[in-house]
């Protein structure tokens, strides 16, 4: 039985050591070869200091160490804290000081950009780097990622976690301040990753093409599954939409994950999907936000064979809800309703289920509910909360997770998502918090008012749009301000748009008023 | 249209859509994908700027990375398909 993260690797290798597990451009590696390079980096990881519920960073370009990494933390019994390589080093300093990150698994090149927040992380006490032409100018000890994953593994080893134990960190953010660390046990993850396998019916001859970063929760869901099931999986860096329909077709791949703006590039004619047929796509899946129904229309008439299945989950409760495909024609705008093993509830405010037709925040139950946000006992206690109509006498403390988006049941039971109860947008699959940006842009010192919403955007989404309040006497040039926050932050997070106002709108409260913002836009 | 005419307007767009081409002041022969100023969806945006731009529509075979790597190699390509065009 596979109780651990690592376990799914150990099986696979051993019911298919010759089998291909991953892909990556020219690099082939078999189940064994993975299973041994891992069980080498776990002990040298244990070597370098990492012990049971130590915090690992693993800051890699998609690739093959990163996958590597991922099972190698899980071995040792340390928790891997995926880290997307958009972020910049303010981010990444963030993340690693809020989790107390004990190792960073990088590679030369970006822990030089680190190097001024590397002082600000006084938990950090070693770095692992792949190997490069240079090695790293810095005050801490420095291991070789390649050393480690050819090192023996050693034939004492002894397995130091149980399922309930953290096994992953993701950040993510929400409506309000810095990204926050979502908890995930090893039985979460795994319990993810068999539901999702069960309604996907993956086997082993899935070959599955990794297009999400495994920092987001689908992403890391599809390398579980694969993992899972001794399936193949194939990594790409690409910028053009072609280069993935050329992988499509080389590697013949079977399963492929996506966000809706990944949707719409692969429906852009260029892509030359139209002019290839792909009878081996067995599957897509569709996550992050809603599909654009044009999308879907060309995505439906261009893969006739391959099944579509529109899902929804948010981090906090790492998978939700899929629409079977079946049901596409008929409900086109649903997401669909729970995944196996889950109850999904909507309920009012006044704390009672919703009628059909009635709104009502989405509440999801099941063993995929995470432990909460890292650190942040009062935060956690706002989205995961006792279960409301469980009899008392069964004296259960089970937690079920408020998602905070709106949503309405029809009669058959359906879902339509409906939109979010805060301000939190979401921009290309990213969940951006809006005093993020506005943070930011206070730190350039020009203004001394903002407020950032997300609008509607076919391609994206929502586009971030910020309105700002110059200082007395401060003449503002959008593109400034602009420019300082592209230094500041990865580009799905700066304001596409940027409005210089007198004055904000106030609540009452004296705080921003979001929806006269979005008012103002027209929506 | 002359060649530094050409550039200068995909420049200027560049620099006022992509603030982190400002900040680091890229010029003309800088790698805009290595640099990190541009992905996918950037490119995506440049195409629909230079179909706006200079009249021109890009066929599947112009959206090759090697046409979009530098100011540079992006004002060659358009010049070389202004030139198509009025040739035909």
């Amino acid at each position: 039985m596979d109780f651990l993260i690592h376990h799914m690797l150990r099986t696979s290798a051993i019911r298919f050591p010759e089998k291909e597990a991953l892909v990556h451009g020219e690099q082939r590696l078999t189940y064994s070869a993975v299973a041994s390079q891992v069980a080498g980096l776990a002990c040298g990881l244990r070597e370098a200091g990492l012990q049971r519920g130590d915090r690992l960073g693993i800051y890699l370009d998609p690739s093959i160490p990163q996958v590597l990494s991922i099972f190698g933390v899980a071995q040792a019994g340390g928790v891997l804290v995926p880290i997307n390589h958009l972020l910049f080093p303010g981010q990444v300093a963030h993340i690693a000081q809020d989790c107390r990150m004990k190792g960073l698994i990088t590679t030369t090149a970006k822990l030089a950009t680190l190097e001024k927040v590397l002082p600000d992380i006084p938990s950090l006490e070693f770095v692992v780097v792949l190997q490069d032409t240079e090695t790293p100018d810095v005050a801490l000890p420095v291991h070789s990622f390649e050393a480690f994953c050819q090192g023996a593994p050693l034939c004492s080893w002894r397995e130091v976690s149980i399922e309930k134990d953290l096994a992953a960190i993701l950040y993510t953010s929400g409506s309000t301040g810095k990204p926050k660390g979502v908890m995930l046990s090893h039985a979460q993850v795994i319990a993810g990753s068999s539901i999702v396998s069960t309604y996907l019916e993956i086997t082993a001859a899935e070959r599955i093409l990794a297009v999400l970063p495994f920092s987001f929760d689908a992403g890391m869901n599809q390398l579980m599954t694969a993992f899972q099931h001794g399936g193949t999986l194939v990594l790409i860096n690409f910028v053009f939409a072609r280069e993935v329909v050329q992988v499509l077709l080389q590697e013949r791949i079977t399963g492929l994950a996506g966000v809706p703006t990944f949707w719409s590039l692969l429906a852009q004619p260029s892509s030359y999907l139209q002019q290839h047929q792909l009878p081996h796509l067995r599957y897509i899946t569709n996550t992050g936000g809603a599909m654009p129904q044009p999308v879907l229309a060309t995505l439906r008439r261009l893969l006739p064979t391959t099944k579509i299945f529109l899902m929804y989950g948010l981090t906090e409760a790492f998978r939700s809800t899929y629409l079977p495909p079946e049901e596409l024609e008929h409900r086109p705008t649903s997401m669909g309703k729970a995944i196996p093993n889950t109850e999904i509830l909507v309920v009012n405010d006044e704390g009672q289920l919703c009628r059909p037709g009635e709104i009502g925040e989405l509440v999801h139950r099941g063993p995929t509910v995470s432990m909460g946000y890292w650190g942040q006992p009062a935060l956690t206690a706002q989205v995961l909360r006792q279960h409301p109509f469980l009899p008392p006498e069964l004296g259960s403390d089970e937690k079920v997770c408020y998602s905070g988006d709106l949503v309405k049941m029809d009669e058959e039971g359906f879902l339509y998502f409906v939109g979010r109860r805060d301000t939190m947008i979401k921009s290309s699959g990213f969940r951006i918090s809006p005093t993020e940006v506005e943070a930011v842009l206070f730190q350039s010192g020009r203004i001394r008012g903002a407020a950032v919403i997300g609008i509607p955007d076919e391609v994206l989404g929502q586009a971030v749009k910020a309105f700002v309040v110059p200082r007395e006497g401060e003449v503002l040039m959008p593109e400034t301000l602009l420019a300082f926050c592209a230094e500041k932050m990865p580009r799905y997070m700066v304001p596409k748009a940027l409005e210089v106002l007198e004055a904000l709108p106030k609540t009452p409260s004296g705080k921003p008023d979001y929806p006269a913002l979005r008012r103002r836009e027209g929506y | 249209m002359q060649d530094n005419t050409v550039s200068t307007h995909i420049k200027d767009f560049i620099w006022q859509h992509f603030p982190l081409a400002r900040t680091r002041k890229i010029v003309d022969t800088d790698h805009l994908l290595e640099k990190g100023i541009l992905d996918s969806l950037g490119i995506l945006e440049v195409v629909m700027f230079i179909e706006h731009e200079f009249q021109i529509i890009l066929n599947d075979d112009d959206l090759m990375p090697e046409n979009f790597q530098s100011i540079c190699s992006i004002a060659a390509f358009v010049q070389r398909r202004c030139h198509d065009s009025s040739a035909h």
